[in-house]
């Protein structure tokens, strides 16, 4: 690559998008213009709020006590209220209680109460019924006679409230009416006490003093720890988003990328020198939104304190704004290639601007994950794109520095990852004259089932492969939410039979019939060299202690819950007692996926991917789908690692039947092993797990064979002899 | 300079199953000339010039430029041509004199010699008055002489033209076909596309006549019309045509039947 060129383009797209208009807008004057007008509204909002009062009609108020008085002239007393002003803001008005015989009943005050906010607008109505201050008199008489304690004096009938929850107005009015009746029912009980002779501490014999132990300045950072981040990616993705739309799609559009394509620049080039300016553009577009934020915050809750506070909430910490930033770069690279590369499958700015709601339905979950309490920062949680960095800028900001650094590298490895992935993506969609010079064509479902089974290759092409994997992974989602668990071992063969053969075998064999016009080679039905047949189960064999052993990493990692685990062990070894004999038992959980799986993973799914033009590119997508049909995080995980390594024998060998004895012994092994660590003849190689030198063998005997794996020589799809022509010369130029 | 052996493209097309656009297409062009390519809309005239270009590659066949391989070579093949289209616009945003500084320094122009060269071609082109202006303003013309001016910045040996005069006016388009020729006077090789058969009779040596992306005749305009029976060159390309047809219909109608 010539760092020149890319400089060069780089310098070129900045000045062009600096000259735009709605890019300037956008990035520049948005931020600065925006906060302070929200923060202007927002404090208008407030005071609105604040002043509005709610008007509460009151029933049957002769009926009220006397001592203590909840009412005092036309309004509840004031020292119900924490402060004097808060007393207007509760409009009172009275109404006689009516006159029925049915003594008040509840149906004939609800309806009554109903029709009075209707016509007269009340947000809430309070009735006291008849004969309530005698009563509660009647039950202070019955106190002070009162012989002993198990005598409970009669029950006074309850005043009722009637709101409308579904209305603002009417909460806020029943907020503020509860804390008053709170109080008033306070003041009661205390005078009780007092003349039943006993101290009003009876009921509160003590407080909780209360102290915040957090640092100065650190007070307020909980809200704000969230609250950042989540600014901050969302418009570093934004801000990503419409330059790459007009750096990709408007180009084609004003037919200015073909211009530069002709010039001596590398696609890849091309791609790093945007990609630079669309980085660029999402920096300053979050940095920017966040500085006009936390300045705006900053000077609305001085504003707000001044007016007599509002709550807990304080200015965010000006020390976060340092540290994000930083945490920023990778998340925009990020981005960046992503939005990149969506935009370069786009025909015109049009069409680009509906990728944005796609990108945002997978961001956003990442980024409000993030903002749950239980979600901390631990390694698991460290390893998920986005959510990981946004759990070290919570940590960050809340100066937890020990806890943030310790998962610094796995967040940036994950993330790293994820922009080179991405960036790759986006340099392959630049080499692809599909995307480049596409033409827009009729939306036309028939023509396109017609072309699918007209056109057949003789191996299924990428997007069939796709729809095969989505096809399954739904299939098995809807599967797994109308099965139930089974514990006898009919059941439980029939419920893995159905699955495994009905519902991931079966598509996959029918989409092969259909969509190739030879199923032999999609599915790998070929004879195998001999020699690959031992080599794959003794692979399998030599794999097993480290996979035992990656796999207690991976559940320490992501920890299944106990109760979980504990009842799936249960009902494995249930199904296991049940099963006639070990050897129905292993055909059920050990062969019979494994057909059904690899005919499906590695027969259709990575044949189609193949056609990618990179063959790990395929294993590694076809481990993915494998991995994700396990639909646990645990053996998801271990399924797709798994996976890569019988991706690379099915491509290596050309034929299926290595992959499922590859399979089958994997599987029973696993199986196996849970009889093998409790016979203790076993004992000296096994104590809770492989001994670790068992593992080192195994991994090398491993690595031996994927090396003779790798001497096969195996057959090549055109779009990968056509790659290695093309990476030929270049690796001969960069070497 | 440039010779093109049984090239070959070929798209899949939803509609009608795989769309050969281009079909074992050779042929040969030296320096000093002007090579026109003629033929209707969708000819693939297109497609052959943007494999030269390599812009796209060829499904398969072989066309090398200056001895480099389009397919192996693509970097050295872009340093050596220069290519106009009607589908390579100048940038909105920039100005006449930015946008050629910019793709003489992709070329690996150093700085003083770029200079110079870009002083005596916006002379040479009269480009001198809009050299500041912004490509958003400029007229048809103006965007196309910028349009040569940063595919001549180089002095490349190879110069692509396809269908450049679409959408000129009648001044504008001579001007440009008076520049061609100069560069070819100048010992250039060049590609020249058209649909427009004056333009073909006025500039090209040799002409290929091309439809459904085979070549139905090739020869100088003499040559054609000689072998052919036919002085016309429109009357000429109008029989060739009819007469693939009436071939293509009957062959069809054979292998349907």
């Amino acid at each position: 690559m010539n760092w020149f060129n890319v400089k060069l383009i780089f310098a070129r797209e900045i000045r062009d998008q600096l000259r735009d208009r709605r890019t300037m807008f956008m990035i520049f004057v948005l931020p600065v213009l925006l906060y302070p007008l929200l923060g202007m509204s927002l404090l208008l909002v407030a005071q609105f709020v604040q002043e509005q009062s709610s008007s509460v009609l009151l029933i049957g108020s002769d009926n009220l006590p006397d001592d203590p008085q909840l009412v005092d002239e036309d309004r509840f007393r004031e020292p119900l209220f924490a402060s004097p002003e808060k007393r207007d803001l509760l409009k009172l008005e009275f109404r006689d209680e009516p006159l029925s015989d049915d003594d008040g009943d509840g149906d004939h005050m609800k309806a009554m109460a109903v029709q009075e906010m209707d016509l007269h607008g009340y947000d809430l109505v309070i009735y006291f019924p008849r004969n309530f201050d005698v009563r509660l008199q009647e039950f202070r008489d019955q106190l002070k006679q009162r012989d002993g304690p198990n005598q409970t004096p009669a029950a006074i009938p309850s005043p009722q409230l009637f709101f409308d929850k579904s209305k603002d107005k009417s909460n806020l009015a029943y907020k503020r009416i509860s804390q008053v009746l709170r109080l008033w029912t306070i003041e009661i009980g205390d005078q009780n006490l007092a003349e039943s002779k006993l101290p009003a501490t009876v009921t509160r014999p003590f407080t909780f003093s209360n102290t915040d132990l957090a640092a100065p300045g650190h007070s307020n950072t909980s809200m704000w720890s969230k609250i950042l981040p989540f600014v901050l990616l969302i418009w570093a993705l934004t801000g990503a988003f419409y330059p790459a739309i007009d750096l990709c799609a408007g180009e084609k559009e004003r037919g200015t990328l073909e211009t530069l394509l002709s010039s001596p620049a590398e696609r890849s080039e091309i791609v790093m020198g945007k990609l630079f300016t669309i980085m660029s553009f999402s920096i300053a577009t979050a940095v920017l939104n966040l500085a006009g934020m936390a300045l705006t915050g900053k000077f609305l809750i001085s504003q707000f304190s001044g007016l007599g506070g509002m709550g807990d909430i304080g200015p965010p910490p000006m020390l976060a704004l340092v540290w994000l930033p930083l945490a920023l770069v990778p998340m925009s690279a990020l981005f960046s290639a992503l939005c990149l590369a969506l935009a370069a499958f786009a025909r015109s700015t049009k069409e680009g601007q509906y990728y944005l709601m796609p990108l945002m339905l997978i961001t956003l979950p990442l980024t409000i994950l993030p903002m749950t309490p239980t979600f901390e920062l631990n390694l698991g949680n460290s390893l998920i794109p986005v959510a990981g960095m946004m759990l070290l800028m919570r940590e960050t900001i809340q100066g937890n520095y020990g806890e943030a650094a310790k998962f610094i590298a796995p967040v940036l490895a994950v993330t790293l990852i994820c922009c080179w992935f991405a960036v790759r993506w986006a340099i392959d969609q630049f080499n692809r004259e599909s995307v480049l010079f596409s033409e827009g064509e009729r939306v036309d479902v028939g023509i396109w089932i017609r072309h699918m089974l007209r056109d057949r290759g003789p191996t299924p092409t990428v997007l069939e492969a796709l729809l095969c994997g989505v096809i399954l992974l739904v299939i098995r989602f809807y599967a797994m939410s109308s099965m139930k668990p089974q514990d006898s071992f009919a059941g439980f063969a029939v419920s893995t039979a159905v699955i495994q053969i009905a519902l991931i075998a079966t598509p996959a064999m029918l989409m092969a019939v259909m969509l190739t016009s030879s199923p032999r080679r999609t599915l790998l039905l070929n004879k195998p060299a001999l020699l690959t047949l031992p080599a794959a189960v003794l692979l399998a064999v030599a794999l097993h202690p480290g996979v035992l052993a990656l796999g207690k990493v991976v559940s320490d990692v992501f920890p299944m819950p106990s109760a979980q685990m504990e009842q799936i062990n249960e009902m494995l070894a249930k199904v296991q007692a049940d099963a006639p004999n070990v050897w129905m038992f292993l055909l059920i959980v050990a062969v019979l996926p494994a057909f059904c799986e690899e005919i499906a993973f590695r027969g259709f799914i990575l044949s189609g991917l193949r056609h990618l033009g990179h063959k790990w590119q395929a294993i590694a997508i076809s481990s993915i789908f494998f991995g994700v049909a396990h639909m646990m995080i645990q053996q998801s995980l271990m399924a797709a690692l798994v996976g890569i390594i019988i991706g690379y024998v099915a491509v290596q060998s050309g034929s299926l039947l290595p992959c499922i004895m590859f399979h089958v012994t994997h599987n029973a092994l696993a199986i196996a092993d849970g009889s093998l660590s409790k016979n203790p003849r076993f004992e000296w190689l096994y104590s809770g797990a492989y001994q670790w030198w068992i593992v080192a063998l195994g991994a090398g005997i491993a690595a031996a064979l994927l090396l003779w794996f790798r001497t096969l020589s195996y057959s090549r799809t055109e779009e990968e002899l056509w790659q290695e022509t093309v990476d030929k010369p270049a690796q001969a130029t960069t070497g | 300079m440039i010779h093109v052996r049984d090239l070959t493209k070929s798209y899949p097309d939803l509609q009608h199953g795989e769309f050969v656009a281009l079909n074992r297409l050779s042929f040969d062009a030296k320096p000093g000339e002007i090579y026109g390519l003629l033929g209707p809309n969708g000819a693939g005239k297109t497609t052959a010039l943007r494999i030269l270009s390599t812009v796209l590659r060829p499904t398969s066949g072989t066309a090398t430029v200056s001895g480099f391989d389009v397919m192996t070579q693509p970097s050295q093949v872009r340093h050596h041509i220069g290519f106009v289209s009607c589908n390579t616009a100048v940038y909105d945003r920039m100005s006449a004199w930015e946008m050629v500084e910019y793709f003489g320094r992709l070329y690996g122009m150093q700085e003083e010699p770029l200079r110079a060269r870009m002083e005596d071609i916006f002379e040479r082109l009269q480009m001198n008055e809009f050299r500041d202006l912004l490509g958003a303003k400029m007229s048809t013309g103006m965007q196309q002489k910028v349009s040569i001016a940063r595919a001549i910045v180089h002095d490349p040996p190879v110069l692509i033209f396809d269908e450049a005069t679409t959408g000129l006016d009648v001044l504008v388009a001579r001007a440009m076909l008076q520049t061609v020729s100069e560069l070819r006077d100048n010992g250039k090789c060049i590609i020249f596309s058209t649909h427009i058969m004056r333009e073909a009779e006025r500039l090209c040596d040799r002409i290929a006549i091309i439809h459904r992306g085979q070549m139905l005749a090739e020869g100088t305009l003499e040559g054609l019309r000689e072998s052919c029976g036919e002085h016309d060159l429109e009357e000429l390309f109008f029989q060739l045509i009819s007469e693939y047809e009436r071939q293509h219909e009957f062959l069809e109608t054979a292998e349907a039947g």
